[in-house]
């Protein structure tokens, strides 16, 4: 049997009486995978975040974390995580050395110790050779890079990462996902969240989806593809006439995407449409397709 | 406080201090110029008596103006960057994060104070004895000024960082330039009473007394010293009550 790294119990918080931000979340995340909180802006992925790494207290419930809870046992939950948390940014005069060398300290390393670890850390993200430069000369994803390092460092056995790759392009992207992949190859359990449905497709062992404080989806990437009935996509250009009322579709301007549950009635469809002159496109359902029927985000 | 606290601290203000002194060590004359600015006016203007009073100022503002401002400037910087979010999800004690900010300031204004107190005894101003109590008295006013800081901060904590900035220049001028620091509070007349109201010209003042510029009466000196650590000790206190380390 997989322990438990993380498992919240009825977590709620409301803002102010008046916003509630999580209503009776309920997640459990295995020690070694990678679990990711996938949800639109605003929809409480940071609140859950904060309370699980002790920033926030919860208005009701408690999660705990490797056996601590983290409303009563905060102290305790602080020594086994490290958190990189949204929008976060980096001090132009430090160093990327200084970010993980100095936390490994704070985490109560000695100088050798903590030396060794943020070689290693820095090592892990791509940044020993860039350890010496400041911040302020280094790019967006090396200064991600830099703070994820902070918390490789510590040697946490479980990280938080509030969308970390937010704002970065895609290579600078690819090479956080790789450097949170060898984490999880090395034991680490981490919680990510995110609004980019590639990151979530491909980085994480397990997801949930959220939605206005509410988890809507949980399961392995596969696993939650498979909740919406239709299998399959048929992007269209062009104006579908009569055809249209017999599938669901989602309208973009002159583009529409039309759903269908087998790659048989995808194929028939594309054919039909070729047939009126217009440009199709079959593929299977995305993650992204899933995330917008769940959430009720459909244009449709 | 147990080893861990001060040992914390101690990483938190390194941390937050070795960075500007390794790559940006003009800082360090930017500190120390910042303080001498009226020294440059007193000898202009006269020199003599009030230069000596003026590097007196000097020190006093040097520990002063940087302990208020950084303690103000740091925490909101802090929090907008948010590297305070990712200390306290460590095992750091929120009493280590406030020293080792506070910390920071101090050893930046080391330099800048030990070149003001060479100054002061090549100018035969100060004797190697009198340190024995100005040194504590500095201390004092870093102390009483960086709680003065966190009680600000604390209370503004949803202030900007640029909001922030400006009330610690404002609060820094307002508690070093003005009152009798550079000067001696016996200049304000039937006023002088209000030096006893603010730390840095008790600091003054107590800085002038034990280097004999001016008298200092027994109970002068202990009203100082009353004043800075009661200052100290009740906007400790009241920070370490209201602030929240954890939000709720």
């Amino acid at each position: 049997m997989v322990a438990e790294a993380i498992k919240s119990r009825s977590l709620q918080k409301t803002y102010g009486n008046k916003v509630e931000a999580l209503k009776d979340v309920g997640v459990s995340i295995n020690q070694g995978e990678l679990f990711t909180l996938l949800g639109p802006n605003g929809a409480g992925k940071t609140t859950f975040l904060r309370i699980i790494s002790t920033q926030l207290m919860p208005t009701k419930g408690d999660a705990d974390v490797l056996g601590y809870s983290v409303v009563k046992e905060a102290e305790k939950v602080r020594k086994h995580i490290a958190v990189v948390p949204q929008d976060v940014a980096a001090y132009g005069n430090y160093t990327p050395w200084d970010y993980a060398y100095y936390f490994a300290r704070l985490r109560g390393m000695l100088n050798a110790e903590a030396k060794d670890s943020a070689k290693r850390a820095l090592e892990a993200v791509g940044l020993l050779e860039l350890r010496n430069r400041v911040c302020a000369s280094l790019s967006g994803g090396e200064k991600k890079r830099a703070i994820i390092a902070s918390a490789l460092s510590s040697q946490a056995e479980v990280l938080m990462l509030d969308e970390p790759t937010s704002g970065l392009d895609a290579v600078a992207r690819r090479g956080v996902w790789s450097a949170l992949r060898d984490m999880v190859q090395d034991g680490k359990t981490i919680l990510l969240t995110t609004h980019i449905m590639e990151e979530a497709e491909v980085v994480s062992d397990r997801l949930a989806i959220i939605n206005s404080g509410n988890i809507v989806a949980e399961g392995n990437p596969e696993e939650v593809k498979h909740m919406a009935t239709e299998r399959f996509r048929v992007v269209v250009r062009g104006k579908l006439g009569s055809l249209k009322a017999d599938y669901e579709t989602v309208k973009f301007g002159d583009k529409q995407i039309i759903y269908v549950n087998t790659e048989d009635e995808a194929l028939e469809l594309v054919k039909k449409v070729l047939k009126m002159g217009l440009n199709a496109e079959a593929a299977p359902i995305t993650l992204e397709d899933v995330f917008v029927k769940l959430i009720g985000g459909s244009n449709n | 406080m147990n080893l861990k606290i001060i040992r914390d601290a101690l990483i938190i203000g390194k941390m937050k201090a070795f960075p500007d002194l390794k790559r940006q060590p003009l800082l360090l004359i930017v500190i120390g110029i910042l303080s001498a600015i009226p020294l440059f006016f007193f000898a202009v203007s006269g020199g003599g008596e009030m230069l000596s009073h003026g590097l007196v100022g000097a020190m006093v503002s040097t520990v002063g103006f940087i302990g208020v401002n950084s303690s103000i400037q740091d925490i909101g910087q802090d929090r907008y960057v948010k590297i305070r979010e990712m200390i306290v999800a460590t095992p750091v004690h929120p009493a280590s994060y406030i020293i080792g900010v506070a910390l920071a300031p101090l050893l930046l204004s080391l330099p800048g104070i030990a070149f003001f107190i060479l100054v002061a005894m090549g100018m035969g101003i100060l004797n190697a004895g009198a340190l024995i109590w100005i040194a504590p008295a500095l201390l004092l006013c870093w102390s009483s000024l960086s709680a003065i800081g966190f009680i600000i901060s604390t209370y503004l904590y949803k202030s900007s960082p640029y909001t922030l900035n400006n009330i610690a220049n404002i609060l820094g001028i307002g508690l070093v330039f003005i009152p009798p620091v550079y000067y001696p509070a016996e200049m304000l007349g039937s006023l002088s009473w209000i030096s006893y109201l603010i730390p840095t010209s008790n600091v003054a003042a107590l800085v002038r007394g034990y280097s004999g510029l001016s008298g200092l009466s027994l109970e002068s000196a202990v009203i100082s010293w009353l004043i800075l650590g009661t200052t100290t000790i009740v906007f400790t206190a009241i920070t370490a009550l209201k602030a929240k380390w954890r939000e709720t």
